[in-house]
């Protein structure tokens, strides 16, 4: 369970180094930016400066016939709408440009192309937009009531849905002798990948196809989406996914932009780019984390809890987004936020409502990170009122290792682990008492030392069955996985899921090697390409190990009967004589082996060896895979956190950040690591950092990195990472998804070590991101308690 | 386009730009060297930098036509560099990148550290590589790559490491201070700003030593009101409404809101509104301002005007997050209309303490050259 | 996020940049390291119609010692000064080590920062409390404000269009003066939301206590300055330095307020540690 351990050799477990660090320590990344297809033309995007409006008139330049576009001029795309099967849902339209309205400051109005997009901008600066204000709506508490004033007009209200849960929870919340109320809320942020959206599309005449350099997730779905919206088979969409600087989840939707260029191409049949800029992205993708609770706990004496109430607002943006849609985040919301607790009384109601605010889109963790700070907050706040150790009282409530598999109260199916375990696992290697001390001694600069505790479990490799539940008009089932040998005895694995940071190249390498023994060296994954890879929806969801992983681990396996039958043949013995053995090759009972490439070499150039009966399917398969059961592999983890608190500046640092986590079997612990870490990083800007705030007229206050604070190498701390290994029951070798685990808690254990730090002050902060304004405020407001509240929308 | 002449990776290169071209664009669409990645074109994230004669700069924000005849390197031109390579090493063994689009900056910065500063502990190096930003890692790897290089590099030099003595602080002896050879500028504008439903809201009073019914007659005069707000003109108007624009400098900062605005008056009252809105063409960006009066008799032939702007800014120009720096820009503006409209009704110097300070408006800036046009006319 | 379009002039010396600057009516921005004008170009923030390059003038790339002061160039870069070991003026080094990130201090100028006048910045709030001078350049040759006088308010200095720093002046530290300077940033490198400078030189009868990062210019406080130099840290107290805030930068909001007094408070502890 120590960091740094990794098994030996290149197999499942072992820490080996990527394979894809190469081309980028050389600046041989490749890149949808880095394209170039000879006369290609570049692409901006006239943005609504507005809120909400609506649009009285464009007028073009002169002269501008085929270089600036507007919606009616994109005839041939379909407005982008994604239906969902969940009840009160009502659709919204995203028109690849804005027509009739704008609803969101940044929603792309006209489309600009010139030789270089200098002057593409510049062509944007002669378009006049004609706009008529209509009051913004802005705060989802407001909208959600409000009636007259709508996002949509075809809507009778602002809600895009409703979703509700009620198990148990009257006869459970009347036994309670401790009731807690707690109102959590997160602001509104973006995701911000490093490279922001980029697409290069060209039509090639020869193979009839749309072609479309593509920074996205899910190669597969974004085809299926842009022939859905243009009108064409998917046949003639090829979308390749190279190189991508980082997803996150904003890249797992088909956006207008997108659509746009694809609109051009398909219609000049020329080559156009488009990159999204910073400031793009920062103004038109501030698109996650919005949720504010209402919660009341109910709790005996000893603060164990017997049932949750709880009201759900998430402020759902202007458009429900393709595929994934706006059901995507209150689903996981009510079904997420009982945690990794065990309690059997359950009422939610959930809200999402439309704003005039860019759509909301699924960020790493998707509601996790939301119902984790929600549930981790209230259950310190019910140790508070029990006078108890939040540790403990954790504890108590968490689901033990003998109830597993347990369903819980809104039936999900726990596959696996020991919580309590994680927990206590965290305390130790955090060394509590180390920090209690230090704690009671206080700083000699004033400071104020909290300690923080945050457990979560997050379901991982949702399968058919969950999805199906969310609604969504595109479901995931069989993942694939090609894999055939090559004569020189390699092995190619072609895979329909996308690598952009997650180290697939290497891990998928080491599961063939785990089955095959072949070097990872000579084991080439090819992923990103809709032209050379088998269909799968992508890499979303901490999904692609554990689907398309055990894809490749079948189709290995399904190898080795052809191999020996081979290699039995060259040995002169029966099959059922011969065994496989990943060092030698195929064995006999004599002892003598033939190895893998010899087998390999008379397959393909020398068949005149092969037996006759040989199986003719050759040394190639396509197999596909998703686990028996499919409800999901829960990975989870606690993170332990000591910050101190200067409560002149209202600056937090966090002195000791401690996470023991369990994702099962670990593949490579490095790459496990790596996740984890980036992930923690993450939700540390969400924690103290990453804000945009809207002002009553719905304009963002960030359009820079300077206005959008992203943690740097001072801001996160020199975590430690501990290991557990509970392989989950279901899945292929026990491996658990676990891409986003690491966004989900930081949040959570930070705001609790702060509270803790500040419980004299009788200071509690609940909203985030904790800058030290927002500290300040609520220390001043403690100080003096006549100060009113006042918080920026 | 320009010519321009610089090296880079070694090779003498020669080209045309145009000026607005910054580096970063001219590597990878000119030059073709894509591994210089741009992550925000405005300074901040560090995925663009390079070596501009030896030392890591922004390329995103050096224009290539102010790189004349220097020598750029770029991740593509380290070939054998063994910092480079012992980092290249220690990059792939501590799992310092994920997705890639940050290492060529981050690589090129830790370079630059290990060569500066071989004694650099772990803080140090955070700080120091604080100017590049990585969205997968957490960091960890990066750090740890870059210590394991430092420490290797230490272990191969002759540690012989310079330990300077601590100086001695001689001890503090009081003094009576001299009267600082300037007094600042002045206190800061003391306003109040005020955060309302849709926009901010600043209010200001002064008193005119002229009588009620003379000053109601010039809030009634348009073109009069008008040259009394920084940058205003008017074209057009009529007694309920007037067309015009407003133009603004703030610092580099220009702005051309043109636009149009109703006008409200209660005689019995003695109170009204300009309520105007203009767009910028060029930025796209929309300001709202209304501006209200209410006029009081002071007594003895006194007037006291207050005075409330409550404005709103849209689009590009409003998305930032630095309001107070806007807050300040109007409470300027309301105090310079104050100031303004004083002069205009002839008040002597001094009638308006309140706002007497902010008259300190730096020269050239618009309100200058106005100001000079009404001194110059009434003179 | 592309610069609208501009021309680009190199002159051969400070005249001739003058001149190009004179000529266009206030179409024209010198460029410096261009660290802060760069990002406002590629946002379309600031359209000059031409970029006059003074970064290369070797009139402003030189640092001098003067005696009693050194004169560093308005266009020596911060990491310049960063490197350099100034007698008697090392809490330059020390200041200039703490803007932004080295990628910015080997292009951003020391003149190009003080020009440019943005509120949180670090020279326009150390140079005043180090009692320094700014040299101008215009068409009337050359003249010299003292640094408190130069900076008008947010981007709003002294200099007409026609002007350029070429030039700071700054006097040297006796040996037993005190320096203290403390900003508070959300993150390291990043604009401070508050920051204070102080300088108590008994040699030189120099008492100094600037506040920076406000809306506006940084502000003095003088009569605290005056009283900390009689009496030390004792002068020194959340009363008295929220009194002299009253007076110098009234009406703050509490949270900011709050950052101010303890920046303040930080600055002459750091001093006198």
């Amino acid at each position: 369970m120590s960091e740094e351990h990794g098994k030996p050799g290149q197999g499942i477990g072992a820490r080996v180094p990527r394979k894809e660090d190469s081309r980028h320590l050389h600046g041989r990344g490749q890149y949808v930016s880095d394209t170039v297809i000879p006369g290609q033309r570049e692409v901006a995007f006239l943005r609504s400066p507005v809120a909400h409006g609506i649009i009285r008139g464009i007028r073009k330049p002169a002269n501008s016939e085929g270089r600036v576009f507007t919606r009616a001029d994109l005839a041939e795309a379909k407005d982008i709408v994604a239906p969902s099967t969940l009840p009160t849902y009502k659709l919204s339209g995203q028109p690849p440009l804005a027509h009739g309205k704008v609803r969101f400051v940044g929603e792309p109005v006209v489309m600009c192309v010139a030789r270089t997009r200098a002057e593409a901008e510049d062509l944007c600066e002669q378009v006049e937009l004609d706009i008529e204000e209509l009051p913004a709506l802005v705060d989802s508490d407001v909208a959600r009531f409000e009636k007259s004033n709508r996002v949509h007009e075809d809507w009778d209200d602002n809600l895009f849905l409703t979703l509700s849960a009620d198990n148990g929870f009257d006869a459970l919340s009347k036994k309670a002798t401790v009731v807690v109320n707690r109102e959590v809320e997160l602001s509104r942020q973006a995701m911000v990948p490093m490279e922001g959206k980029a697409v290069v599309a060209y039509w090639d005449e020869r193979a009839d196809q749309l072609i479309m350099y593509y920074s996205t997730q899910t190669p597969h779905i974004v085809r299926t989406g842009i022939a859905q919206f243009l009108g064409l088979d998917e046949g003639q969409v090829r979308i390749i996914a190279p190189d991508v600087g980082g997803g996150f989840g904003y890249k797992v939707i088909v956006h207008p932009e997108e659509l746009s260029v694809a609109w051009l191409a398909m219609k000049y049949r020329k080559p156009f780019r488009w990159i999204e800029d910073r400031r793009e992205h920062l103004v038109s993708g501030a698109n996650a984390r919005q949720h504010h609770y209402r919660l009341t706990a109910y709790a005996d004496d000893k603060g164990r809890l017997l049932a949750l109430d709880a009201e759900i607002t998430i402020d759902g943006g202007a458009y429900s987004n393709w595929p994934f849609t706006i059901g995507l985040e209150p689903g996981q919301a009510t079904g997420n936020l009982p945690g990794p607790y065990d309690f059997q009384g359950y009422r939610c109601k959930t809200y999402c409502v439309a704003t005039n605010k860019p759509g909301f889109m699924p960020y790493r963790g998707v509601a996790r990170t939301g119902v984790c700070f929600a549930m981790e907050l209230l259950m310190d706040a019910i140790a508070r009122a029990v006078d108890r150790d939040p540790y403990e009282v954790r504890m108590e409530n968490l689901v033990r290792p003998e109830q597993m598999p347990y369903d819980n109260v809104v039936k999900k199916h726990y596959d696996s682990g020991n919580y309590p375990a994680a927990l206590a696992l965290a305390r130790e290697k955090f060394d509590h008492s180390k920090w209690a001390e230090r704690q009671k001694k206080g700083e000699p600069d004033g400071r104020k030392i909290g300690i923080g505790y945050a457990s979560y479990c997050e379901q991982s490799a949702h399968g058919t069955s969950v999805f199906a539940t969310w609604g969504l008009p595109l479901v995931p089932g069989y993942d694939q996985s090609a894999v055939k040998l090559t004569p020189d005895g390699g092995l190619e694995v072609r895979v329909g899921v996308h690598s952009h940071g997650q180290g697939m190249e290497t891990t998928f390498a080491q599961l063939a090697h785990e089955i095959l023994g072949i070097d990872v060296q000579k084991i080439k994954i090819t992923h990103g390409d809709t032209g050379t890879t088998p269909y799968s929806t992508g890499t979303y969801a901490s999904r692609s190990i554990v689907m398309a992983g055990g894809a490749t681990l079948k189709a290995c396996q399904e190898l080795i009967p052809r191999i020996v039958k081979i290699g039995a043949f060259l040995l002169g013995c029966k099959e059922d004589e011969a065994r496989f053995d990943k060092a030698l090759g195929v064995v006999g009972p004599d002892g003598r082996a033939v190895e893998l490439k010899e087998i390999c070499t008379v397959w393909y150039l020398r068949p005149d060896r092969a037996p006759l009966d040989v199986d003719r399917r050759g040394l190639e398969v396509s197999v596909s895979y998703k686990p028996d059961r499919d409800t999901g592999a829960f990975s989870y983890a606690s993170h332990a956190v000591a910050v101190a608190v200067d409560t002149e500046t209202g600056q937090v640092e966090i002195l000791d950040y401690v996470i023991a986590e369990d994702c099962g079997t670990l593949v490579n612990p490095m790459v496990v690591e790596g996740q984890t870490l980036g992930g923690v990083a993450q939700g540390i800007g969400t924690a103290m950092y990453e804000e945009i705030q809207y002002d009553a007229n719905g304009q963002p206050n960030a359009s820079t990195l300077a206005d959008y604070l992203l943690p740097g190498p001072t801001e996160i701390p020199n975590m430690r990472i501990y290991h557990m290994e509970t392989p989950s029951p279901y899945t292929m070798y026990g491996i658990k998804g676990m891409g986003e685990g690491g966004a989900i808690a930081p949040p959570a254990v930070i705001f609790n070590a702060v509270n803790d730090a500040l419980r004299a002050t009788g200071v509690e902060v609940s909203k985030t991101p904790l800058t030290p304004h927002r500290l300040l405020e609520e220390i001043e407001r403690a100080r003096h308690q006549q100060m009113p509240k006042r918080e920026a929308a | 386009m320009q010519p321009i002449s610089l090296t880079v990776n070694g090779e003498k290169v020669q080209a045309h730009a145009e000026p607005r071209t910054h580096l970063g664009d001219f590597l990878r669409e000119d030059q073709r060297l894509t591994g210089t990645h741009l992550g925000c074109e405005h300074g901040v994230c560090g995925a663009c930098t390079v070596l501009i004669d030896g030392a890591p700069a922004r390329s995103c924000i050096a224009f290539a036509v102010a790189c004349e005849g220097r020598e750029i390197r770029t991740i593509e031109g380290f070939g054998e560099d063994a910092v480079m390579g012992q980092l290249r090493i220690a990059f792939n063994r501590e799992h310092a990148l994920q997705c890639g689009f940050c290492t060529p900056g981050m690589l090129i910065a830790a370079r630059d550290l290990v060569l500066r500063l071989p004694d650099a502990d772990e803080q140090r190096v955070r700080v120091e590589m604080s100017g590049n930003l990585c969205r997968c890692t957490g960091y960890r790897g990066i750090v740890r790559a870059i210590l394991s290089v430092l420490e290797l590099r230490r272990a191969g030099n002759d540690p012989a490491i310079e330990v300077k003595p601590a100086q001695a602080v001689p001890e503090f002896k009081p003094f009576e201070a001299s009267a600082p050879a300037v007094a600042a500028a002045g206190p800061a504008v003391a306003l109040a700003a005020v955060q309302k439903a849709a926009g901010t809201v600043i209010e200001d009073e002064f008193t005119v030593d002229h009588p009620l019914a003379k000053v109601w007659e010039i809030f009634g005069d348009m073109p009069a009101v008008a040259a009394c707000l920084p940058g205003a003109e008017v074209s057009e108007h009529t007694p309920t409404s007037l067309k015009g624009k407003v133009s603004t400098k703030f610092g580099p900062m220009k702005a051309s809101f043109a636009g149009a605005a109703a006008l409200e008056r209660d005689e019995s009252a003695k109170r009204g509104a300009i309520k105007g809105n203009g767009t910028d063409s060029l930025s796209g960006s929309r300001a709202r301002g209304d501006i209200s009066y209410q006029l009081f008799d002071a007594g003895n032939g006194r007037t006291r005007v207050a005075v409330a702007i409550d404005y709103s800014l849209q689009g590009p120009l409003a998305q930032f997050s630095r309001g107070g720096l806007v807050r300040e820009f109007v409470k300027k503006m309301v105090a310079d209309f104050a100031a303004n409209l004083n002069a205009r009704l002839g008040a002597p110097a001094g009638a308006a303490p309140a706002v007497a300070p902010v008259m300190t408006i730096s020269a050239g800036s618009v309100l200058w050259s106005w100001l000079k046009k009404l001194f110059g006319s009434n003179s | 996020m592309k610069a609208a379009a501009f021309e680009y002039l190199k002159p051969q010396d400070v005249p001739g940049a003058v001149k190009a600057l004179a000529g266009s009516a206030g179409d024209a921005k010198p460029l410096g390291g261009g660290q802060s004008l760069g990002p406002m170009l590629n946002l379309r923030l600031a359209r000059p119609k031409l970029l006059v390059d003074v970064s290369r003038l070797e009139a402003m790339r030189t640092i001098e010692d003067k005696g009693a002061f050194w004169r560093i160039g308005g266009a020596v870069t911060h990491s310049a000064i960063e490197d350099a070991n100034l007698a008697g003026c090392t809490v330059m080094s020390d200041v200039a080590r703490n803007i932004a990130y080295r990628t910015i201090r080997n292009r951003g100028t020391i003149g190009g920062s003080l020009a440019h006048a943005d509120p949180a910045a670090d020279w326009p709030l150390a140079l005043p409390a180090l009692a320094a001078t700014i040299v101008i350049a215009g068409p009337a040759g050359e003249r010299s404000v003292p640094a408190g006088k130069f900076m008008k308010g947010a981007f709003a200095t002294e200099l007409a269009e026609d002007e350029l720093v070429v030039a700071v002046e700054v006097p040297k530290l006796s040996p037993g003066a005190r320096w203290g300077y403390w900003k508070f940033c959300r993150k390291t490198g990043e604009f401070p939301e508050a920051s204070a400078a102080m300088l108590m030189d008994p040699e030189r009868k120099l008492a100094r206590l600037w506040v920076g990062a406000l809306d506006g210019a940084p502000q003095s406080l003088d009569a605290l300055a005056a009283d900390i130099a009689m009496r030390g840290t004792q002068a020194v107290s959340e009363t008295s330095v929220s009194a002299a805030l009253d007076l110098a930068v009234p009406g703050q909001e509490p949270v900011s307020r709050r950052l101010h007094v303890t920046a303040v408070r930080r600055a002459v502890q750091k001093g006198f540690n």
